[in-house]
């Protein structure tokens, strides 16, 4: 019974901030209500019996994501500026067609996958999770730490401030003040 | 045990919620929180779904899913951080340079 009323309520603060999130006009508070319905998601994950999770989703993403977006907005000083809004058209054509793809959805998740609760404890814990993604996933988990690699290298280079430019003199010029530890 | 489908449908709720921001906002920033919100109600799917029936494979594919989200708001980052230092906004009605 008390699991039921933990859902309900982190399911209503999911989609509370979760349209916060959308709303507000303000980012600094659009990010911070996004890290109150991850938190509310991994809550979720600790009542759909995958703790461990829930514990990367608090720290990946309510901790690392969303602490880089907040640093590239007051970085950028974005939270002082005014977004104006788009269209009427735009509004209109955006909300309805979101909210008709829900309805719909809900119709036929509420019709069609009803489905039987599933009998004896699933064990997802760290050990085994770790145990599969080390046998059955270990070439797709190599691939993920390369992608990560290239991840840094790409942001490293898109947010440096103007590209080396081909002549070494120059480009030496440039970048001296900044690389200071070289 | 709560019902899976109660889980679908908070997913489902989330994702278009998430929908409704990229369609409707103009702040890149804004419309990428959009995205990571429809990121995490796939993720909730893929769970529910582990669970129903006791199958680790969603449970690593949100593993997966997790990292390569950390890969993209990495990049994504930046590269909103390269076009505020070219354009001096990130909206997105006016990085229209591509587009027709």
């Amino acid at each position: 019974m008390i699991n039921f009323v933990i859902f309900f309520f982190f399911a209503a603060l999911a989609v509370i901030f979760a349209l916060m999130v959308i709303l507000h006009r303000n980012p600094v508070v659009s990010a911070l209500s996004l890290v109150v319905s991850l938190f509310s998601l991994a809550v979720m994950y600790i009542l759909l019996e995958v703790p461990f999770l829930a514990a990367l989703q608090v720290i990946i993403y309510a901790g690392a994501i969303m602490v880089l977006f907040l640093f590239v907005i007051m970085l950028l000083n974005l939270q002082r500026r005014r977004e104006e809004t788009t269209r009427p058209v735009q509004q209109f054509l955006g909300f309805t067609a979101s909210a008709a793809f829900a309805v719909a959805l809900i119709y036929y998740l509420a019709k069609y996958a009803v489905m039987t609760l599933p009998n004896g404890p699933f064990l997802a814990d760290a050990r085994t999770i770790g145990i599969r993604l080390f046998e059955t996933y270990f070439f797709p988990f190599e691939m993920v730490s390369i992608l990560l690699l290239a991840a840094i290298v790409g942001a490293l280079l898109l947010s440096a401030r103007g590209l080396p430019s081909p002549d070494p003199e120059r480009s030496e010029g440039a970048n001296a003040p900044e690389v200071p530890g070289r | 045990m709560i019902p899976t489908q109660w889980f679908l449908i908070l997913g489902a709720v989330l994702f278009c919620i998430g929908v409704c921001g990229v369609l409707t906002r103009r702040n890149g920033i804004t419309i990428f929180m959009s995205i990571e919100l429809m990121v995490n109600a796939v993720n909730l799917t893929f769970l529910a779904y582990a669970r129903q029936f006791h199958q680790l494979h969603g449970v690593i594919f949100v593993f997966f899913i997790m990292a390569i989200a950390a890969a993209e708001a990495a990049v994504g980052l930046a590269i909103f951080i390269s076009l505020f230092h070219h354009r001096e906004t990130i909206d997105v009605d006016e990085a229209n340079l591509m587009r027709w």
